[in-house]
This record gives C-alpha cells, structure tokens and sequence, in this order.
C-alpha cells in the first residue's frame, strides 16, 4: 500500500537522522575531551540517545543507543580509533551505558507516543464536537447534506454525498457522480457499510455508510476518498462517530416534519370544527323558523289575514339571513379555493358603493347612509364583485349593531398612492373583550351568545378580499362612541382616457 | 285587450310554480316548459309575449334557444341566473335576452320586471318608430335636436355623453352590456375599454341625477352594464 511505503520512508528518515546525531555528538565530545573528564562526556551521548528517543520514537533511539555506545568505544576508549578496550572495566562501562541507554530512549519515546495519541484524540474531540453543534442546528435535510458535503468528507480527505430515501424507502440517487445508487439502497437496506475497509465490494472506490439512528437506517452516506489516503482505526472510529452523529440529526428532523405536521391537521381539525359548529348553528336556527312557520301557514285554518301577513314577513326575514349566510360561506370558500382568482377591471368607487347600497338595501332598513366621495376621486382597479361583497358585509355589520335609527357614513379620498374608504358608524363600537385584529378572523363575534345571527364569517371574508387586492383593513373605535373600519388600497396608474374634441 | 302570453322555461318545478302563481294574479296567461326541447316547440306554438329562461337546463343551454328564438321573434326575453355568473348573464344578454333576474329573486321584482318589458314591447310595437323625446325622473330627452333638460333647465352634454344616454334610451330600459355600449358609442376600437363607459357613466350621474352615489335611473349591473330605469 502507498502509505506503507511513506511510513517505512519516514521510518528510515528517522533512523539516518539518529546516526547523524551520534555522529555530531561524536564531534563534540572529541572537543569536549579536552577540558573534560571521559566519565562526563558519556552524559552527552546518553543525552543524545533521550532526545533522538523523544523526537523520532522508539527504533530511532534503539540505534542511538547502540550508535553511541560503539562510538564512545571506538573514538574515546584507549586505544582509540580502535574496538580494541584494554581496561577491562570499560566492558563495565559499556553495558551499563547501553542499558540506560536504551531504557531511558524507551521511556522517552513512550511519553513522545502517548502526547501524540493524547493530542490526536483532543483533535478528535474537537471536530466531533463541532460537527455535533452544527447538526444540532440543523432543522432541514439540506443542512445536514451541506455539513457532510463540506465539513464532514474534507475531515477524512474525500469527497461526500448524503443519500436519502424518498417516501417508500427508495434512496434517491443525486448528481454528484460517484454514487451507484443499487450500491446505496444495498447499505440502506442492509444497513451494513460497503467499500474500502468493509466486507462487501471492498474493491469499489467509494465508502458506503449505513446512517443507523435508533429507531431506523435513515440514510447512507458516501464518501469517496482521494487517491492515496489510508484511514487509520482511530480515523474509522472518528468516522463512525460521525454516521451516528447524522443519523441521530435525520431523525429528529424526521420528528420534527412529524410533529409539525400533527399540529397543521389538528389546527385544521379545530377549524373545521368550528365551522361546522358555528354554520350548523346558523343554518338550522333560520330552518328551524321557517319550517314551523310554514307549518303554521299550513294547517292556519283559524288564522286571520293580517296574521297571515306577518307569518309571510317572517318566513321571507328568515330566508334573507340563510342568503346572506350562503352567500358569504360560499365566497369564503372560493376565495380559498382557487387562491382567489380576481376580475380586476378599472371602476369608479361610488358605483360600486351604489350598488352595495343596493345590495344591503333590506338590512338597512331605516338606518341613514351618508355619502362623501368626491367626483374627481380616480378609478381604482378592483374585482368589482368582490369588492361590493366587502361594503356589504360592512354595512350589514353595522346594521347589525346599531340601533334602527342610527347614522352611517362611507367616506373615500385618495392620499398618495393609496385610496382610503372610511365606514363609521354611531353603535356600541368594537367589543372591549376582543382585540381588533382578532375581529377578523372567522368565527369571531363580538357579543358572545347574542340572538344576531351570524357565523362571524363577514368580516373574515371582508379582510380576505381586501388582502387579495394587495390592501389591508382594521376597525377602531371612534370618539365618543361607535366603530370606524378604514380599507386602504394601492391605486395604481389608472388607463389614460381621451380626452374628447370638443365641438 | 288580450291577456298577456308568458312562456316559463325552467327545470325546477317549485320555481315555475311561484312564477306561474305570480303572473296568474297579474291577470296574464303561463305556460310551462322544463327542457329546451318543450320550449322550442311552445315558442312557436303558443307564440309567447314574453319568455323567461333559466340559463341551467336539462338538455340544453339556455342561451343558444334564445339565439334561436331571436330568429323569428321580438319577444322579450328575461334570464334566470346565479349571484356569481357575471360573464354568463352577459352573454346571455348579447345572445339578445333583454333583462336578467338574479336567483333567487322576489315576487315584486319578477312582477316589476315583466310588466316594464311588456309594456315597453307594446309602446314600440304600437308606435312603430321610436318617440324622437324620451323621458325619465326629471329628465327629458330630445334625441333629434340633442335638446336635453332638467327641470326645465337646460343642461350641456358632451356628444359622447349625449351618444351614451341615447344608446340607453334606444334600449327602451333594457341591460345594456358594456360591450353593447363600446360598440354603440365608441365603435369597435374600444371594445376592450370598459373604463371608459365607466367614466362617462360617471360625468352622465353628476349631470342628470339629483344623488349620483344612488341612481335611481342610470343604474349600474356590476360586471354586466348598466340600465335605464323609469324610462316614461
């Protein structure tokens, strides 16, 4: 393997630059020698053999220690540049040189092989740390595909892809190149890695990781290594602890989808709900009143003609309200629908209020409408419909909570870019007990449990309209009693008209 | 004089039961037809003075048995129709239907509806050629000297606002559909300007009507055209 062979390289680097320091150490004690004691110069080469120990590890100081030894005997020991000792003591000398020679670069290089390991494994430490903040913040698959793309492969000096499964457990292959995704769906359906350093296809380029969370493989993750690179065990570990790591982020993101999604159905249950309660609520009290009044007509032998009348009156009051509640129900569920497909054409705003005048007619009754909307006021691009159905609502609103005699006013300017339609009225004003916004949502009433009927479905569907239209809508309340609602909308560049020749 | 023949083309059998109840009591004769098929052949045998259509039927689109219809006759005709069918009553009204009602509709307004076009139907067929001074509310029309007037004072139009309130009162207090007025007034170039019927409309209320907000005789249909209503 390639990385055998750099290993042995550095190895016989180390061993050259150990029999070049005994040969340096040689030359100094030679200079040495002079002023010093023969016993003391021996420190130096056991000196030597520590250092040689510590830097380049264990074999490196086994020869230093031989090294020095056979040059103290050969350049120092009389005769000199012999092997010859003629003092039998220095034999003595030699073999406890050689020993604390050795045992000493022993434990120097052991103490060198343990900080490398200690350093190793804080460096480990660290990008495991790392990695786990990062995929903690994590909240969607495309942050945890980018960190093993770009934090996770270049850690083990290779090139990633994270596979996923769709819905029926098939992995989706991507672009990237070098995924073979019958190989992929083997390790996710096996969940058992492939690749360099497993048991199967070992021959393949890429690695294939089983992503095993808890409860299920979550997906596979592929690292494709650059040439030349050997993982050592402890890097293997490392990326082992990076596959449970993602796939513990994968599945809390599965959780998390899955909650969300409860709490949509459930806030879509608890909608329905209401609506069925409150519609059903309003349908059958008006059915209810028609039904036995027209029973009563039937069967109304004794009944004089004016009682007649009254009976007829009321059974036409009744079927008014259930229009008006269809009509809004039915609105309402268009403008969901479809997602509000709007007719928007030029008009002027005082036919449109004209004619919701019209519209309202019944529910105004007596009450007094003030108008104020300048000649000169633009045209103003509306869905002219819809847009009625909102002043309707409106007016039927006020109608609804002021007395029979009360004024109302519709008011309109164009500020700006902005066109401004103000309706007032002299009622109650807004209930205290609701916030104003809240006004507008579906099934808000002000007076709770009042005999005016109503799913509070107008105005929802008011603030509908207007938000489709790009404009907004909100009630105050107005000094020293009643309630203003204020529709803003953007007026546009209105279509040039030709001027006429005149004659 | 004869009484009234009213032919009631709708499927619904509770419907044409109120309505051959109400013009029953206006002294005029009903006859009933539920599909397109029966109406055809009553339209031609019965020779209607005035025929309601449900635009919704069985076997047939109400609009094209008033094309049909509109063939050989100058019957009236009023539509039945829903809140929300905007473009339907318009083609409706260009197949040559006069008036439209919106479902659901009341007795008086039914009542309201086939008398004014009755009546109407009678004036032109009696006079032959149309009254060269027309009136409603306060306001009189001369359409030959392009005179016109309210209470008695003389009030300026511009020629196309003139041309407008001429179109209107050529419809005899029909639905006039914004096309029908681009057409009448501005000519074919301006088919696809509403808007412009829309501003005169406007500069018509502010000269002729005593509150322009409610109109009681320039009446607008929204999204259809407008009317001329009170038309003596």
């Amino acid at each position: 393997m390639n990385g055998d062979r750099s290993r042995g390289g550095s190895r016989a680097a180390a061993l050259m630059l150990a029999t070049l320091a005994c040969a340096l150490t040689t030359a100094v004690a030679s200079l040495l020698l002079r002023v010093f004691d023969l016993s003391n110069v021996v420190m130096l080469f056991l000196l030597t053999v520590v250092l040689v120990a510590l830097r380049w590890g264990r074999a490196a100081g086994a020869l230093a220690a031989l090294l020095s030894v056979a040059s103290f005997d050969f350049f120092f020991v009389p005769p000199v540049m012999s092997f010859h000792v003629s003092d039998t003591q220095y034999i003595f000398t030699f073999a406890l040189m050689l020993v604390v020679a050795l045992v000493t670069g022993q434990l120097a290089a052991r103490l060198r092989a343990e900080a490398v390991t200690a350093t190793a494994g804080e460096r480990r430490a660290t990008t495991l740390a790392r990695i786990a903040r990062d995929l903690s913040a994590a909240t969607v698959h495309e942050h945890i595909d980018t960190l093993c793309v770009s934090t996770i492969a270049p850690l083990f000096a290779a090139r990633g892809a994270l596979v996923l499964p769709n819905a029926t457990d098939r992995v989706i292959a991507d672009d990237t190149g070098f995924v073979d995704a019958s190989v992929a769906q083997w390790v996710y359906d096996n969940a058992e890695g492939a690749g360099p350093g497993t048991a199967t296809l070992s021959a393949s380029g890429a690695c294939y990781l089983p992503l095993v969370a808890p409860l299920r493989t979550r997906g596979v993750l592929v690292l494709l290594p650059a040439a030349n690179t050997h993982w050592e065990p402890d890097e293997r570990r490392l990326l082992d602890a990076c596959c449970a790591l993602v796939a513990l982020a994968l599945e809390r993101i599965h959780f998390v989808d899955v909650a969300r999604e409860t709490q949509v159905r459930m806030e879509g249950e608890h909608l329905r709900n209401a609506l069925l309660a409150a519609v059903s609520h309003d349908l059958k009290t008006p059915l209810t009143a028609i039904s036995g009044l027209a029973e009563t007509l039937e069967s109304g032998n004794g009944l004089a003609a004016a009682e007649r009348d009254v009976v007829a009156r009321a059974i036409r009051h009744q079927i008014q309200q259930l229009q008006q509640l269809v009509s809004n129900l039915l609105d309402q569920a268009r403008m969901q629908n479809d997602g509000v497909r709007l007719d928007r054409q030029w008009h002027s705003l005082d036919e449109i209020v004209g004619s919701a005048l019209v519209s309202a007619h019944s529910s105004i009754g007596d009450r007094v409408v003030n108008t104020d909307i300048a000649p000169t006021l633009p045209l103003v691009e509306l869905d002219a419909i819809l847009f009625e159905r909102v002043l309707v609502n409106l007016l039927d609103n006020a109608a609804k909570y002021t007395p029979s005699d009360a004024v109302i006013w519709i008011r309109a300017a164009a500020m700006g870019s902005t066109l401004y339609v103000w309706m007032d009225d002299e009622g109650p004003g807004l209930p205290a007990d609701i916030a104003s916004g809240a006004l507008f949502e579906p099934f808000t009433r002000g007076t709770t449990e009042s005999t005016i009927s109503g799913v509070g479905l107008g105005l929802a569907l008011c603030r509908s309209i207007v938000v489709a239209h790009g404009g907004t809508i909100w009630a105050s309340q107005r000094a020293p009693h009643g309630a203003r609602f204020e529709i803003r909308l953007p007026l546009g560049t209105p279509p040039v008209i030709e001027s006429e020749p005149l004659i | 004089m004869n009484k009234p023949r009213i032919l009631v083309v709708e499927d619904e059998t509770d419907i044409r039961h109120f309505i051959r109840l109400a013009l029953e009591r206006e002294e005029m004769t009903v006859f009933e037809a539920g599909n397109v098929q029966q109406a055809r052949i009553d339209a031609a045998s019965r020779q209607p003075s005035l025929i309601i259509v449900d635009l919704g039927l069985p076997d047939g689109d109400g609009k094209d048995l008033i094309r049909d219809v509109r063939g050989w006759s100058q019957a009236p005709v009023i539509v039945l129709s829903a809140r929300d069918r905007e473009q339907e009553k318009v083609d409706a009204l260009e197949a040559g239907a006069d008036d439209y009602l919106v479902k659901p509709f009341g007795v008086p307004e039914l009542v309201a509806r086939v008398r004014a076009l009755l009546r109407r139907s009678n004036l032109v067929a009696r006079e032959g050629a149309e009254a060269s001074v027309a009136s409603f509310g306060a306001v009189r029309v001369d359409l030959a000297t392009y005179e016109v007037s309210r209470h008695g004072e003389p009030v300026h139009l511009t020629p196309i606002e003139f041309r407008l309130v001429a179109a209107l009162i050529r419809g005899q207090g029909k639905v006039m559909t914004y096309r029908q007025l681009l057409l009448d007034v501005w000519g074919p170039g301006y088919i696809d300007r509403p808007h412009y019927v829309r501003v005169y409309m406007a500069n018509l209320r502010q000269k002729l009507e005593e509150d322009p907000t409610r109109p009681r005789h320039l009446v607008t249909e929204l999204q259809v055209g407008y009317r001329l209503a009170g038309l003596a």
